[in-house]
This record gives structure tokens, sequence and C-alpha cells, in this order.
């Protein structure tokens, strides 16, 4: 045959496998989805390395997980996940109204949720008791959930040694910094009270007013708490034989937050923290903090985990980021002379209704999510910190990863109880917008108003 | 039509067979997706239809409890919460279901549900102060239209449910207080779900949604992520703030569909519609896009086998086409190399013909021009003529080439007609001799003697009719008829009939059709021995053709047969032929001598032929014509003259050992240090076949004269290319005047006074004068009366008188009075 014919007839064939290829677009199309769903699914193999499904993957079921979000994607791209595995089933997330009142009788009603969200602080009050009474022992063995992924800090066993909730996400106090301004203002993050210093004075000099910037609130997420709380709780933890005069508001117990607040106080005085300038630009303690540390020219922006967790939605929303999007990562606040101090809090935790209609599949969907990778994923997607001991899927808080232990204080090192908490946000706040002096916070301990 | 045509012809044909088959496919698929999604608008409609008619209906359950609670306030017995709480308990039928009532005068949102709390039994106390529920209700004047909640939590067991909402009056039962409090018929969010369960029957994934103005959920589809659906039909389908108001709007506003990206960036359809009576209550279906699309693969399954059955199609034509090219490709080649073999073959039979024949009719014309005696001048014109016909015969073995390529022409010359007939009868007469047949001969004596037209053709036509007609009688006659008349409608013009009649075999009637088909012989088996290539009346039949005439046919078989055609011939001289055989003797009496057209003794030529016959030829052809001739017998002995003489006209043969004459012209053309630069070279050659001209032309040639050398055309061309100024007209011939007198002195005074005037040639006898008359011819005869009489007649050409008794001067004036 002719090399002409062979051509020609080579271009034939190729110009109807194209053409065919054209014409089933839609097919191809369809088939691309499958296959990509295909490649996704062998990806979350790997990412869900060890997970085999239990039980038949035709298996129909119906779950229901119910929560303080009203919004949980996170949790809605992990449900989308296991479908890959069990996918003739429906998990559906439902958001409670005043949670604190509607889950106990929730799980007493007719439509009980097989998962439920519960929270540290519910441990030991009796309103929530029926919430840890009710939920699964994860930790027993014929389970197969592998809690070991779990970071040791944020693990919660009971008395008994049991572990009845998974911890979800885990969440702390620090700054969120404009890693961009630092690299172009030639520092490095301050990692001690005396670099926080000095760079703030760098930076000072170069032109930003408030170096340091937070919501001026007597919130978790305000400027006081998110500083110096974990520098207290620090000093809690070296000295427990204050725990018990500080919960119950002791005034001579109010010693102990000398230090944090002499901290705090020095923080405002320096400079490095402009209170009115705060107060002014940051109406509350959450979006206006994110939208306001996204227009660029804050450093550093003190804060808590869970206004994190906001930030990757409303990096969209805001027009500055959009228009000149910078990077920034989550540090420890540098309140410390060697250092700042690591509040590894736990934020969530979901637990197994063990009278769940469903108790065999809501276990296996746990034992799903127990996965570095799940948990790193979906903590990943709610911009929270893991649970787990993996930090590098989301590189805003890799600067956790191997903190040092002798600064890390998590839930077990303290138990400060909330009205404790209260009187040290109230204390910080005064102290902050210079209502009381330290010595004054101090001596007022047990007294200061929280409302 | 070339392969690759055939291919790209089968490949657009294959393409556009698919292409309107996709096209095809694709417009049935847009049309059943478009009504699919009609279909899910409308499966929409109805599901809205019946929430709102099941929404009503709770409401309306709702308003039965406050109009009756309120009936009796209006009675002025107003009911207390507990009378009204035990009322509710006795209407409502579902124990799903509950009621309810809460204070809303005093803002504390507190108040008694009929059901107790799921945690305490005891417990039928309600508080909503933590639930935020009301912020878009007018719950102070509810006016009895369909007023429902969001779904939100009942705060006594947990359970999602929607609140549908009427005020009453009731009275503290311990104050005796009017209070204004709201009555809620809280419906748990799955009672709705369960009346959607029929859709799934009809679409496996469909999941509705009910949202409020905001995008908030009432009932909450699977695949929608987010708690608010326009979240999460922002968040997957990114478009701008316009285009994202736009899509809400349409959402709030009309009742239709869309295509929207899920989460999983899937596509799929939202048909969506505002709940009937209710106000800022949407409901919204999704479902995933290929559901509603999953007939069109069965198009694409049936688009593919077509599409594939036609590649194999292709491709086995393909093949064929391919195996079919090849056989043709073959036969093509082999066609091609017997083609060539055969133009060799008619090229080197030509040649190797011309040129000896070049030499037999060259020399007989050197004997025709210097001959004297009659005999020998009628043998020599019987081989001028026998050596016509060879040519004649071979041109038209040759001219069969171009009758097939279509290039034969009709060339019209004057010709004798007489000399037609003779050259027609010495060939035929011989053939009819041997095989003892009568060839009778019947010529209208009034056929104009000199005509017009195609000579060689018109004697190669009868010729070949009379040889077959000679061919197929074994016994008996061959009559060649011709008669003329003239033509009416043009008076320059003759109309000859020529008949030839044979007592031969005759041809039966279905072998009539065959008789003019080239190589197709009648009766191939029974006249085997008959010799012939079928040609003959082929090519016969084309040439009248031509001519605007055809052969007729009538035959018996068995008996014989007549073939007869009409020719119209122009008339060139109308005097009438008369008998032909007296008329052939005195045309060839009357044939004019060969007269050289021109002289030119200062013009030099030079001729290259490796022929030495046909260089002597040559030359004495043109002897007559005075030119100075240098001849060569190579190429190189001409490349050699060629640079050093100046020639006027070259003449060069091509077929010539180790240098041909286009190898030899191609160095000539190359040559600068020579005199001919500009020296027309013409090619003379015995290669005769058609298209040789135009070759002999492109390799560099001038002009092309072909062997035997016609000596008219020869010095045609000569006249052609010589410079005006070498040729001369010949002188006029001088009177040959023959003296015979016994007075020497006489002889003396009449030569010295004639012969300025007059070639004079003196006798002193009659036998020294008839001496000289066998070997001269004399114009004029001088004889004393008392000479003898000579032994042939001179009839008017002899003058006797006394010539002693007249002078010179007498006999001057009597010679010129003759030839006045």
């Amino acid at each position: 045959m002719k090399r002409g014919i062979k051509n020609t007839l080579s271009m034939t064939f190729v110009t109807l496998m194209m053409f065919n290829m054209v014409a089933c677009g839609q097919d191809s199309s369809q088939n691309q989805d499958q296959d990509q769903t295909v490649e996704e699914s062998v990806g979350q193999e790997e990412v869900t390395e060890g997970f085999s499904p239990k039980y038949a993957t035709d298996m129909e079921y119906k779950l229901s997980v119910a929560g303080t979000y009203s919004n949980f994607e996170s949790l809605e791209s992990a449900i989308d996940r296991f479908y890959e595995y069990y996918p003739n089933g429906e998990i559906s997330y439902t958001f409670l109204d005043d949670y604190r009142n509607t889950i106990g009788p929730a799980l007493a009603g007719t439509e009980p949720p097989d998962i439920y969200v519960v929270q540290p602080w519910m441990y030991g009050n009796p309103l929530f008791q029926p919430l840890f009474d009710d939920a699964e022992v994860l930790s027993a063995p014929e389970l197969g959930i592998n809690l070991d992924c779990i970071r040791s800090s944020v693990k919660w066993e009971m008395d008994n040694g049991e572990i009845v909730a998974l911890p979800v996400f885990a969440t702390s106090y620090g700054i969120l910094v404009n890693m961009d301004i630092f690299e172009k203002e030639g520092l490095q993050v301050p990692q001690t009270f005396d670099e926080l210093k000095s760079v703030c004075e760098k930076l000072r000099a170069a032109g930003y007013e408030s170096p340091v910037m937070g919501a001026n609130t007597s919130t978790t997420p305000g400027i006081g708490y998110a500083f110096s709380y974990p520098m207290f709780a620090k000093t809690v933890k070296d000295d427990r034989t204050i725990e018990d005069d500080l919960n119950n508001l002791v005034p001579s117990a109010g010693e102990a937050m000398r230090a944090a607040l002499t901290r705090l106080n020095e923080l405002v005085e320096i400079g490095c923290i402009d209170v009115e300038k705060c107060t002014a630009e940051i109406e509350d303690d959450y979006n206006a903090v994110i939208m306001r540390f996204f227009e660029g020219d804050v450093p550093m922006m003190l804060c808590s985990g869970d206004v994190v967790s906001g930030t990757k939605k409303r990096e969209s929303k805001s027009e500055a980021f959009s228009a000149n999007p910078f990077r920034y990562d989550f540090y420890v606040a540098p309140s410390g002379d060697d250092g700042g101090y690591f509040m590894d809090s736990i934020s969530i935790l979901f637990c197994v209704n063990k009278n769940s209609a469903s108790l065999d599949m809501t276990n296996e969907f746990i034992r799903f999510l127990t996965s570095e990778e799940e948990l790193g994923l979906m903590a990943q997607e709610k911009r929270l910190i893991t649970p787990t001991k993996d930090y590098s899927l989301d590189e805003v808080y890799a600067s956790l990863a191997d903190f040092p232990e002798e600064r890390t204080v998590n839930f077990r090192d303290t138990e400060i109880l909330d009205t404790a908490v209260k009187q040290f946000r109230a204390a910080a706040y005064a102290v902050v917008n210079g209502e009381m002096t330290v010595d004054e916070a101090v001596a007022n301990y047990g007294s200061i108003p929280t409302d | 039509m070339k392969k690759r045509y055939i291919i790209i012809i089968n490949i657009l044909m294959v393409g556009l067979i698919l292409f309107i088959i996709v096209k095809y496919a694709n417009d049935r698929a847009v049309e059943s997706n478009l009504a699919s999604i009609a279909s899910f608008e409308k499966m929409t409609a109805t599901t809205e239809q019946i929430v709102a008619n099941y929404l009503e209906d709770e409401q309306h359950l709702c308003d039965i409890w406050a109009n009756y609670i309120n009936r009796s306030a209006e009675a002025g017995t107003p009911m207390t919460v507990d009378e009204a709480i035990s009322y509710i308990r006795k209407a409502k039928i579902s124990p799903e279901i509950s009621g309810h009532l809460i204070y809303i005068d005093d803002g504390s949102m507190t108040g008694t549900s009929t059901t107790a709390s799921s945690t305490d039994p005891s417990n039928f106390s309600v508080k909503y102060s933590h639930i935020n529920i009301f912020e878009n209700l007018e719950i102070s004047n509810v006016n009895g239209v369909v007023n429902l909640t969001r779904a939100y939590t009942n705060p006594l067991n947990g359970v999602q449910s929607i609140g549908f909402l009427n005020n009453i009056k009731v009275v503290d039962g311990e104050t005796g207080n009017m209070h204004d409090a709201l009555i809620i018929r809280v419906v748990p969010v799955s009672r709705l779900e369960q009346k959607l369960v029929f859709l799934k029957g009809e679409y496996e994934n469909v999941e509705i949604s009910l949202i409020d103005w905001d995008g908030d959920y009432m009932i909450h589809g699977k695949s929608l992520k987010n708690s608010n659906f326009f979240e999460y039909f922002k968040s997957y389908n990114p478009m701008s703030a316009q285009e994202y108001e736009k899509a809400v709007d349409t959402i709030r506003t009309d009742i239709g569909s869309m295509h929207i990206k899920n989460s999983k960036n899937e596509d799929s359809v939202i048909a969506y519609a505002p709940l009937s009576n209710l106000d800022s209550w949407f409901l919204v279906a999704y479902i995933p896009a290929y559901e509603l699309t999953t007939s069109r693969s069965i198009d694409w399954m049936l688009l593919g086998i077509v599409a594939f059955g036609l590649i194999i199609l292709l491709h086995f034509n393909l093949m064929i086409l391919l195996k079919f090219n090849r056989k043709l490709a073959v036969a093509a080649e082999a066609a091609n190399q017997a083609n060539e073999a055969k133009s060799y073959f008619l090229s080197t039979m030509s040649h190797d013909i011309r040129t000896p024949m070049n030499a037999i009719i060259g020399m007989n014309e050197m004997i025709l021009r210097d001959g004297k005696d009659d005999n020998v001048l009628m043998y020599s014109e019987n081989i001028r003529a026998a050596g016509n016909t060879l040519l004649g015969i071979i041109n038209d073995i040759l001219d069969f080439s171009k009758i097939e390529a279509g290039k034969m022409e009709i060339i019209e010359v004057d010709y004798n007609f007489a000399s037609l007939l003779n050259d027609i009868v010495n060939m035929v007469q011989r053939k009819a001799d041997e095989k003892q047949l009568t060839f009778k001969l019947d010529v209208d004596k009034n056929i104009p003697r000199c005509l017009r037209g195609d000579e060689i053709r018109i004697k190669q036509v009868i010729t070949n009719i009379l040889s077959n007609a000679v061919k197929y009688t074994k016994e008996g006659s061959v009559t060649f008829s011709i008669n003329s008349t003239k033509c009416d409608d043009s008076p320059d013009y003759v109309n000859l009939h020529v008949s030839v009649a044979d007592t031969g075999i005759g041809i039966k009637e279905e072998d009539l059709d065959k008789l003019f088909e080239a190589f197709e012989r009648i009766e191939e088996k029974k006249n085997r021995n008959i010799e012939g290539t079928g040609l003959g009346m082929a090519i016969a039949q084309s040439f009248l053709n031509m001519m605007g005439s055809k052969i007729q046919v009538e035959s018996q078989y068995g008996v014989g047969s007549v073939f007869s055609f009409d020719l119209r011939q122009r008339v060139v001289k109308w005097e009438p032929l008369g008998e032909f055989d007296a008329a052939f003797k005195s045309f060839l009496k009357e044939r004019e001598k060969y007269k050289v057209s021109f002289v030119a003794p200062d013009a030099r030529i030079l001729v290259v032929d490796d022929n030495e016959i046909n260089l002597k030829v040559f030359v004495n052809l043109l002897k007559e014509t005075r030119m100075q001739i240098d001849t060569a017998e190579s190429g190189d002995a001409s490349i050699t003259l060629f640079k050093r003489n100046f020639y006027d006209v070259i003449f060069l043969d091509h077929m010539m050992p180790n240098k041909d004459g286009i190898e030899t012209i191609k160095e000539m053309k190359a040559c600068t240090d020579t005199p001919n630069n500009k020296t027309p070279i013409i090619c003379l050659t015995a290669n005769a076949v058609s298209g040789m001209r135009e070759m002999y032309i492109n390799a560099g040639f001038d002009d092309y004269l072909t062997k035997p050398i016609d000596t008219k055309k020869l010095e045609g061309m000569l006249l052609t290319y010589l410079s005006a100024d070498l040729v001369k007209q010949v002188d006029e011939e001088k009177k040959c005047i023959l003296v015979v007198h016994e007075d020497i002195a006489f002889l003396r005074g009449v030569m010295a006074g004639l012969s300025d005037l007059y070639e004079v040639a003196v006798a002193k006898s009659i036998e020294q004068a008839q001496t000289y008359l066998k070997t001269h011819e004399a114009d004029l005869i001088l004889m004393d009366y008392e000479m003898p009489e000579l032994a042939e007649s001179y009839d008017g050409k002899i003058i006797r008188d006394h010539f002693k008794e007249i002078n010179v001067d007498q006999v001057i004036s009597q010679v010129n009075d003759y030839f006045a």
C-alpha cells in the first residue's frame, strides 16, 4: 500500500475517532466525571488509608447528625466521601435551635440523632449528663475505631478510661500574621515577647500605626483573652494548688492573673496595639476581625481559632483581599519571655447515640471519620485545628507542629471553671481599656463585673 | 478518478452520514431533554400544589383551634390556658403533632404544651425565648392566613418541626387577666417529608427542598449542602454578583428550572416554584442532570454502532478498491508497455521502411528526370506510383494510431484522376489476375481530369474495398465502377459515385455490423486463410466519415456484395477524363518533366545523414538548384563543418549511430564559436509517426521534413528559409533546333545566326540527325527538301525548304515565326 494511501487511511480513522469523540462529548464528559470520581475514590483510598468497609457496601441506611453549627460543610464533604463506600444511604446534618436546651430532649425524643455534638464545657453539668450517658464507647475494641490518630492532648478519656467522644476540631488563641507584610518588611514572625516588641517597633516605624490589632471585647476572641489567657492558664498549670481558689472566686487567687495581665498591659503601653483604633475599626469579635485583617494593612491580628475558621469563606467576600490577596498564618501569641503558650483546646466532639436505630452504621461512619486524613480534611475545610497529630494538611496552622510540650496547655492540665474564666476575661478587658490597673484587677478578682 | 479522490469522497460521505446521525441524535436528545425538563417542572408544580395544600390544611386545623378558643372569648367565657390546652389535646388526632400555647403580650414567649418534654413527662411548659423563629412574623396579627415558621427544633422533644400559628385570647386562671397568646400547631418536618415519598417512584434521585425567602431550609435535600440554599448555589456556581442576584430573583419569582453545578461539580437541574398562598416559601426540586438525560445513551450507542459499521464498510470498500486498483495498475502498466511497444514498433517500422524508400523513390525520381525512353519512363512511373502507394499504406498504418488518438487530418491536394485510377488499377489488376478473376472497369469518361481532394486517402479507401473484393472472391469477377455528376448546389464540385461489385462469398446480415470494426474479421475460422489485419474497412470508413461520406454495403450471402460510396470533390479542371486507357497514356506523355523551381548558386547548405545513398539522393534532387551542398555522414562530422563553415540551411537526420540528431542539435545549439548561430536546422527523418513534428520542434529543430523526400516540399521549404537575395528565377529554356543540311557553310551560317536565341544542333546527314534525336529532343527540325525522310514522324516539328536559295536571315525569320 502506497504511503499516500496509508496516510489518507490514517487520517480517516483519526478524523472519525475525533468526530466520534466530539459527537460523544456529553458522554465523554460524563465519563470524565466518572473517571474523576474514580480518581477521587482512588485518591480517597490513599487518604483514608486502611479504611475498608466492614459491611456490605450496598447496605441502605439513614443517619442523622445534630450539631451546633448552622452550617457544617466540612462534615458534608466527609459524608460525600463516605458515600463512596456506602452509596445507598443518607446522612443528614441538622442544626438544632437552642442546642443547649434541645439536644437533651432530642436524644429522648421520637427522632433522636445518631450522632450529636458535645463540647468540653458540657461535661460535669448535670443538664448535659445524658449526652455522655447515652454515648457509645468509641474506644471499645470491637468497634475497631483507630483513636491513636488523635493527639493525646485532645484525646478525651473518661475517668474509667473509656472514650465516648471523638474530637473533631481543636482550637486555640493566638495571632493571624500577614506573612506578606513581614516578608516585605524583612521581618521574622516574633517568637518571644522581646521579639514582638522589636518587630512592633520596626513596623510602627514602617508606618503601621497598630502592628497588633484585635476585637476589643471581653469575649474569648477579644484582645485580652486571646493574648494573655494562655499565659494565665500556664500559670495555673504550673501551680494547680490555686485552682480551687480560682474556681471558688477567692479574691487572693487573683494573684495568679498578675503575670498575664502585666504582660497584656505592657503590650498596650509599648504601643504594639492601638486599642482605640481597634475599637473604632473592629465592630465585633468575628466577622469584623476577619474583614479588617483582609484589608491587608494589619501585620498581626489577635483572635481565636474559631475566628480563623471563618477566614476561608470570607476571602472571596473581601474586595480588598480579592484584589490583593496575601498569605497568612496562625501563630501562638508571643506573650512569654521564652515564647508563647499554646492552648490546645477541643472545639467540638462527636458522640454516637448508643440507642441509635442504626448503631452499626453509625459506628462505621465514625470509624471512617477517625483517621488523620479525614479529620485533617474536615479541619482543613473548616479551617480549624485538626485534633490529630498531623498539622500538614493546613499550612495556616503549620506553625503549631512540634510546638514545645512545656509551653502547651491542654484541657486536662487545668480545670478552670467557666466562672473563673469569665473573671479573667473581664479583668483583661478592664486592663486593656484602662478601666483597671493590673493591681486593681488582681485585687478585685471574684468581683469583677462580667457582663 | 484518482484513488485519493475516491477515498476522500468516501470519507466525506461517511463523515456526512455520521454528522447527520449525530445531529439527528443530538436534536432528538435535546428535544428529549427539554421534554424531560418540562416534565420535571410539571412534577415540581404538582408537588408544590400537594405541599401547599398540605400546609393549608395544617393551617386550617390550627385556625379551627384558634377559632374555637377565640369564640369562647368572644362569647364572654374565655378559656383558661389549661382549658385551651385540654381542648387542643382532644382536638388533635395525631400523637406526633402537638400544640403549644405561649404568651406573647408579656414578652416571655413561654407557655404550655399539649405534650410533655421528652426528658420529663411531668413537664409541659414550653419556652421559645431562645428559639429565634418569630423574627419575620407578625405574630400579634396573624389574621387567619397561612402563617408558618421555618423548620425549628421543638424545644420539648428536639424534633425538627414546623409551626402553624394563630392568635388566641385566654384568661389567666389565677389572676383573671386576659392574655394575648399564640397557638402553635407543631408538625414534625418528617411528616411533610412523608408526603413527598411518592416522588421516588418517578424520579429516583429527586430531592425536594422547601426554602424561605432567605434560602434557609424548611426541608433540606440531601445533596444540597450548606444550611442556606442560596449560599450553596453561590458556592458551587461561581458568577458575578449581578448574575447571582438575577438567579435568586428568578427562583423567588418564577416557576421554571435551571442547570446548576452541585458540590461535586456535576451538572444538575433544579426546578422551582413559589408555594401558593404562602408568602416567601419556595419549593426547590433537585435532580442530577444525568437522570433526565439517560435516554441519550441509547442514541449514542446506536450512533456508535452505525459509526463502527460505516468504518468497517469504508475499510472494506477501501480494501476492495485498493485490490482492484492494484489489478488496474498492473493492467494499465501492461497496456502502457504494449502501447509503448506499439509506438516503438510503428516508429521503427516507419523509419526502417522510409529510409530505403527514400533511396528507391529518390533514385527513381532521377530516372524520371533524366529518362528519355517512354518505356523506361512508364516503368519508372509505375515504380513511383507503387512507391507512393506503399508510402500511403505505411502512412495509413501509422495514421491508424492517429485515428485512434483523434489526430487524423484530411489533407487536400490537386490530383490527376487518371493517375489515381491508374495507381488503383495497377495495384488491383495484378491481384485479380493472380486469382484468375475478371476485373471489369466501368469508368465514366466525363469525370473531370483534375480534382482536389485527399488523393492518398481516396486511393486507400478504394484500394481497400477492391482488395477486399478480390480477397473474398474465389471466382467470377470484380467490377469497379466510377462515375460523376455535377453538384447542383455547388457548381465547382462533382459527386463521385464509386462502386465495387463482386461475386464473392457475401456477408450475412448479422455480420454487417462487424464489418467496420477494427481488427474484426467476419467468419474468422472460415476465412482464416485469407490474409488481412481487419483494419482496412475500419480505416476506409473512418476516412470517408472524415470526408463526409460513408460506405454502403449490399450483400447476399453466397452470391456477392456491392460496396459503394459517394464523395464530393472540387473540380480543378473540367477537362473530361475520356477513355481511361487513352487518358492514362496521355497522362504519362503529358506528364510535365521536372523543372526546378529556383536556383541559388550562392546558397550553401549542409545535409547530415548516416546513409550514403540518401545523401546522394538529397544532393541529386537539388542538383538543378545549383546550390553548394556539403554532406556529412555523422553528427560529429557535421559539428566540425558547423563550426567551420557558414550554411544558409542545415538538414539533419535524427536516427544516426553514435550521436543522433537530437544530441547533435543540442551540441550545435550549445556551440558559440560558429558562424551558424542563426542558421535554421531542419530535421530530415524517416520517423513520421504522429506527434513527431512537435517532438522535433521541442528538441530545437526549426522544421521537419520526412523521408522519402518530396522534391516539391523540399524546394518549398528551402524557399521559406533561404534569404531572398540568394534565390534566383530559372532562365527561360532555349528552344532546341536541329538543322540538317549537307552544306557545312550553310550550317555554320545558320548556327551563327540562331545560336544567340536558340540552342542549335547541326547534322550533315540524315543518319547523324537520327542518332541525335535518339538522345535529344528537338523543338524544331530544319531539313532541306533534298534530304531523305526521317525514320520517325515529327509532325509539326519539321520545316522543309530549299535553304540554298534563301539567306540566313530568312531562315531566322522562319524559325522565329514558328515559335511566335
